[in-house]
């Protein structure tokens, strides 16, 4: 930590003493790469962090810096005046941009964001009031005080001063509970959605972060170079910020700058060979991608895990899963009236695939409850229904006597329902101590504003997080594996790890899709304990399991599904007595009846 | 009235060149679940190759292009070699990396043929037909003709031998192509080759109704890509159509609103997309779930 | 342990900032002065990549010959002549990092560009520190910029399009005219200079069509005026899009002649559009053809010689652009900023375009000639 604070602090001095010792060209250079490095870090905001492909950041770049150019030359307008309408005008284009990435993702977002920046580009190189293809010139100096921006040397301190708070806030940010959700939004967005994250919302706020970022980064070009022309915003330029960000290191924002800034100097040392660096920008790209995917930025932690993986090879020992803690049996009685989670009539279909027909079942609340059945009958479909993923094509249904509605994963999750998956999706470039705090942070997306308005409560909110994930985690016996990333463990402890992900959500209602598949059978016994633990505490327990054990022994009522039909409901001697139980597994009654004892 | 059909002819044969180019795309997202960025600078590259074969070597048209789309089809090959690792994998990777792809190619270009640009005649030297006042350029109805003949043997080839039907087995489910004995790298590299080899030929065709130069690829690029999604990402069908209704949008966009076009291309596009984000043939694509 | 390293962190910086708040601020001192010994630095500065690089090859080497040639005797005082080219891809704004750059290493004049919204971008820094610079642009916006520190080396698109004009109309007698120009900082300039002319001669055109620099396809625009059958097409665009657009009108069907300015005397023009299909085309030029007088047969051949190439127009501007620089720069005795621009402005030259004369607005030369290209050569238009 210390040593941390010692490179910041001679970092910053470099920083501030860098002026002094270069010409004039080289301050002019630098800062331009400022400008490239808010740009990238925007972008790394969107792409790296959030996951949404974002090819028009040129487009809200060049926005910031035409509407200070048009404000102030054309109306008059003081130049921070016009600055800070135009961020505002950059951020609104972000969160327009955003809205197709409600609706598509990946390579069909990447064509539209790049078509929306083209059509932004064919707009400026026409209209009247832009200028057309000679660009707005004669853009005032900045006043400040009486300190004269209009040396690039000066300007530099101005632009640092900017480009630090950003940086900063962008850190900020990445490291507590929104830039956890937006990382794993990017991850997993089936499973963020499930422990509370609004995917919709979330996607918005990284488009319009990015729009806002490439505003002050226009406002500041602007000011720098005061004249604005269509082909600083053009696909190569867009191209270019890709390269930065893309050799940086998209995930990291300090990444980013090291991206931007070397990039832009490296450029400036190569003008007279222009075509052979931009071959070889290309060529660094495409390397990147394949043996390097995590950028330059990269580099340290791939460094340090070969580094450990020698040392380790000498004795220190590899953490180790701990004994569950038994969770504090709930006081509070549960309403027996009312059945936590009901099914009436509930079907699903897929175009001509009848999944789920008619099920209607009721689960008690306190229960654990099995689902059971052949591969098909559509148990995980239900989950799907139950948790929000689908909607249901007919019937309702009813959470703890409300019924759900309408409402999606998100809403659910808020209100109580957790789940677990058939396929693990724990967030993969997330360690395991944060999977376990993006499903304890239970607020509303609309407290974003607290990041610019009100950060302290932020702070105070990640020392509380941190606090009940290290009980949370210690509970579970993962305290060991902290610090790890979930794909490099073993299977058994990755179960573990969803199951207590779930769990930190504080559910009434507990979905567990197949939990001790690829269990031993010591390990099906813990799960087995753990689960009767969770009832005890007061959760209603839903279960869906092929370990015909397990289920016998565990739950209290089973419901059997066969075809997406109810076969069969009560306790597990009744159901496994039944003889539709009994032809839906073995195929045939009267032989089952030959074979019976 | 006259002005609008002439406009519907000119759209159509430009239409014809997004549908290559659309088609290109199209088969290899079909087959790989890859989006290729590199595929507008493929074009390039073939018109550029062709270009250099008619005009230099003074090889006739047809056999300048077979040439390009050998040439072409290579650079495909070795695109789908360098990337194979991500294949399947990290699809956002794969995406960027193709970009840098054509960052290569772009400069690659630059370095060889230089900045400028070059001029092709037009290989049908026949004077324009005039059907009812409006003028239909010979060399449009060649365009069309040799994409109509390109479609139908993409099509007889990917449904009617063994090749082309197991490309199509390794789009629905790559595990199990491995298991009834299909080589999987082997099969995308070659429908990564006949992707870039409908690049190609596009290109070379395109050269004498436009210009040829280093950043051809930017435009013809985003609209044929924009035509495969608008018409249904993965359907043959779908960028035919799709590649016609950009062409005819893009052209009456230019009569009309003049130097906006660009914009209201895109702006509709967007509109259309946003409403039905499959497209109009729906997407038929590899299942990655 | 970790309390006691933030203060100390935060008192390093306080002190590094209380020492910055009593030094003076960086880069008062120093900057490019210009030195009076010493090889003299001429920065050649045009569009080296993109579809106007052309333009900017043909600069550099007629600027290049004329350097050369002047070393060759000895430099300016026994001073050496270097010149340094920059690309400024045809963009303003890396022309105005360029103009910054000029100016902070020291160079006294700048040659270029030939696009004239760069080099109405780079004006402002460069009258800031005082460096003149001799442009090819022809577009009445440089003018318009009133920098003292601007010159031409050729006439204004009004001159180019007022002699076209008089020759279509006045001589010719045509009347149905139609347009076609670029949104681009030369085509607009162009298309009012031309459109003027034509109002003070009462004629409207029958048709005006505008396109972007960038297009490819002008089938639109050439079907609409093809509806209104003119006697001749202007066009306002450069010389590859200009070669374009009359390859495009001639498979459409449309048999008039082109006219235009400086592009349309380029060879560019004629290889993109194709010899057969620039027949008959109209050019208004100063610099009609390496045969028009004996200096321009003296400059191709040098020009060959050391290129291996055929001498054009802007090749010819950029020689006598250069040459005017250079004698200023002699009659002045290696002067800079002011006095260098002072000395330009008075000095009367006869170069291949003619004579030049500087007037207050920085343009040096009034008048071109009308040629018509035949069997792919400009020759001079009876009567023009």
């Amino acid at each position: 930590m210390r040593y941390r604070l010692a490179a910041l602090a001679s970092l910053a001095v470099f920083a501030i003493w860098l002026p002094y010792g270069v010409g004039s060209y080289t301050i002019h250079v630098l800062d331009v790469g400022l400008v490239f490095a808010l740009l990238a870090v925007g972008m790394g905001l969107a792409m790296g962090v959030a996951g949404q492909i974002n090819l028009a950041q040129v487009a809200f770049f060049g926005a910031g810096a035409y509407v200070t150019a048009i404000l102030t030359t054309k109306s008059g307008y003081g130049f921070w005046t016009a600055g800070a309408i135009a961020v505002a005008v950059s951020a609104v284009l972000g969160l327009l941009v955003g809205i197709p990435a409600l609706r598509m993702q990946s390579h069909y977002l990447g064509i539209v964001t790049l078509g929306l920046a083209l059509a932004f580009l064919n707009w400026i190189t026409n209209a009247e009031v832009a200028g057309g293809a000679d660009g707005i010139s004669a853009i005032p100096v900045p006043p400040l005080f009486g300190v004269d921006l209009s040396s690039d040397y000066l300007y530099y301190y101005l632009e640092l001063a900017a480009f630090a708070v950003a940086l900063a806030f962008g850190l900020f940010v990445v490291h507590t509970s929104l830039g956890r959700r937006l990382r794993a939004m990017r991850d997993d967005a089936l499973a963020a959605s499930a422990v509370g994250a609004q995917i919709p919302l979330l996607r918005m706020t990284a488009f319009l972060v990015a729009g806002s970022y490439a505003g002050i980064a226009g406002v500041l070009y602007a000011g720098l170079i005061r004249f604005v022309a269509p082909e600083t915003f053009s696909l190569a330029n867009m191209f270019l910020l890709l390269a930065m960000v893309i050799i940086g290191g998209r995930q990291s924002l300090v990444g980013c700058v090291v991206g931007a800034i070397g990039l832009t100097l490296i450029r400036e040392k190569l003008v007279d060979f222009a075509t052979y660096a931009q071959l070889s920008y290309g060529i660094v790209v495409v390397l990147m991608v394949v043996f390097a995917p995590t950028g330059l930025a990269g580099v340290p932690a791939r460094l340090r895990s070969i580094v450990d993986r020698r040392r380790r090879g000498g004795g220190a020992a590899a953490p180790e899963l701990a004994a569950f803690q038994p969770l504090a049996p709930s006081t509070v009685d549960l309403p027996a009236d009312r059945p936590a989670l009901e099914a009436r009539g509930v079907s699903k279909r897929f175009r001509g695939l009848k999944a789920l027909d008619g099920v209607s079942l009721a689960v008690r609340a306190g229960d654990i409850h099995g689902i059971v059945g052949p591969n098909g009958s559509g148990k995980t479909t239900l989950f799907n229904v139950v948790s929000g993923f689908y909607r249901p094509s007919a019937g309702a249904v009813l959470i703890s006597g409300q019924p759900a509605g309408r409402a999606g994963p998100y809403q659910r999750s808020l209100s109580g329902v957790a789940r677990t998956f058939q396929n693990l999706r724990l967030f993969r470039t997330l360690t395991v101590r944060e999977n376990i705090l993006v499903a304890l942070d239970r607020t509303r997306t609309r407290w974003i504003w607290r990041y610019p308005l009100w950060p302290v409560s932020v702070v105070r909110a990640e020392r509380d997080l941190g606090r009940r994930a290290a009980e949370l985690l210690d509970t579970f016996g993962l305290a060991g594996f902290a610090a790890a990333l979930p794909g490099s463990l073993p299977y058994g402890t990755q179960r573990r790890i969803e199951l207590a992900r779930a769990m930190a959500g504080a559910p009434r209602l507990l979905l567990l899709d197949e939990p001790a598949a690829g269990l031993n059978g010591e390990e099906a016994r813990q799960l087995a304990r753990m689960v009767r633990s969770i009832r005890d505490s007061g959760v209603t327990v839903v279960l869906i399991e092929h370990n015909m054990g397990l289920v016998m022994s565990l739950c209290d009522r089973v419901t059997v599904l066969a075809s997406g039909a109810v076969i069969a409901d009560g306790t597990p001697a009744e159901v496994a007595a039944a003889p539709a139980v009994i032809e839906a597994y073995l195929g045939d009654a009267e032989l089952s009846e030959e074979m019976a004892p | 009235m006259q002005v609008t059909l002439q406009t519907l002819v000119g759209g159509l044969s430009l239409g014809a060149i997004y549908a290559l180019v659309a088609l290109g795309f199209s088969l290899v997202y079909r087959t790989m679940g890859l989006v290729n960025f590199a595929h507008a600078d493929v074009v390039m590259t073939g018109a550029y190759v062709a270009s250099t074969f008619s005009l230099t070597a003074r090889l006739p048209f047809a056999l300048a292009t077979a040439v390009a789309i050998a040439v072409t089809g290579l650079i495909g090959l070795v695109i789908e070699r360098v990337l194979r690792p991500l294949e399947n994998k990290d699809f956002d990777l794969m995406l960027i990396g193709t970009i840098g792809f054509g960052i290569v190619l772009q400069s690659v270009a630059i370095l060889i043929w230089g900045t400028t640009g070059r001029a092709v005649p037009s290989p049908v030297q026949t004077a324009p037909l005039s059907v009812g006042g409006i003028r239909i350029r010979t060399y449009d109805l060649v365009v069309m003709a040799v994409a109509a003949v390109a479609v139908v043997l993409l099509m007889l080839f990917l449904q009617r031998t063994k090749r082309g039907t197991a490309m199509q087995a390794v789009a629905m489910d790559h595990e199990a192509a491995t298991a009834v004995g299909i080589h999987v790298g082997r099969s995308n590299a070659a429908a990564f080759a006949i992707g870039a080899g409908l690049a190609a030929l596009a290109g070379a065709l395109v050269g004498p109704l436009l210009f040829v130069s280093p950043t051809m690829g930017g435009s013809l690029g985003i609209k044929g890509f924009a035509a495969a999604i608008l018409g249904g990402f993965g359907s043959i069908p779908g960028a035919i159509v799709g590649g016609l209704a950009i062409g005819v949008l893009d052209s009456f966009a230019a009569g009309h609103f003049q130097g906006y076009s660009e914009m209201v291309v895109f702006l509709v596009f967007t509109a259309i997309i946003m409403v039905r984000p499959t497209g109009i043939f729906g997407e038929r694509t590899v299942s990655r779930a | 342990m970790p309390n006691t390293r933030l203060p100390r962190a935060t008192a390093m910086l306080a002190g590094a900032a209380a020492l910055l708040t009593a030094c003076s601020a960086p880069g008062t001192s120093g900057g490019g002065t210009a030195s009076n010994t010493g090889p003299i630095k001429i920065a050649i500065v045009d569009a080296q990549s993109g579809q106007l690089s052309s333009l900017g090859d043909w600069e550099r080497k007629g600027a290049q010959l004329a350097i050369d040639q002047w070393n060759a005797k000895g430099g300016i005082n026994g001073r050496r002549i270097e010149f340094r080219v920059f690309d400024d891809q045809g963009d303003p704004t890396v022309g105005t990092n360029l103009a910054r750059r000029i100016a902070s290493e020291g160079y006294v004049a700048m040659i270029g560009t030939a696009e004239s919204a760069v080099t109405v971008a780079m004006a402002p820094t460069l009258q800031q520190n005082r460096i003149p610079n001799i442009t090819s642009g022809q577009s009445p916006a440089l003018v318009a910029v009133k920098s003292p520190f601007l010159f031409l080396n050729g006439p204004t698109s009004t001159t180019y399009d007022e002699t076209l004009v008089k020759y279509i109309v006045d001589t010719k007698g045509m009347k149905r005219i139609a347009l076609i120009s670029n949104n681009g900082s030369f085509g607009k300039g162009e298309k009012g200079a031309f459109t003027a002319s034509l109002a003070s001669r009462g004629i409207t055109p029958v048709d005006s069509q505008v396109v972007t620099t960038d297009q490819k396809d002008f089938g639109a625009a050439l079907s609409t005026i093809r509806q209104k059958k003119p006697d001749l097409i202007f066009i306002g665009a450069e010389e590859v899009e200009a070669g374009l657009i009359v390859k495009q009108a001639r498979l459409l069907g449309i048999d008039v002649p082109f006219a235009g300015a400086a592009p349309l005397g380029t060879p560019v023009y004629v290889q993109t559009a194709g010899v057969a299909n620039v027949e008959g085309s109209i050019v208004s030029s100063p610099y009609l053809s390496n045969e028009s007088s004996q200096a321009a047969r003296d400059f191709a051949a040098a020009y060959k010689k050391a290129y291996g190439e055929e001498a054009e127009l802007h090749g010819a501007k950029a020689y006598d652009g250069a040459n005017i620089i250079l004698t200023a720069l002699q009659s002045s005795g290696g002067a800079t900023g002011q006095q260098l621009a002072d000395a330009i402005r008075a000095t009367r030259y006869r170069g291949l375009l003619g004579d030049f004369a500087y007037d207050a607005t920085g343009v040096g030369i009034f008048a071109t000639t009308i040629g018509i290209i035949r069997g792919g050569k400009l020759t001079a238009a009876d009567g023009g």
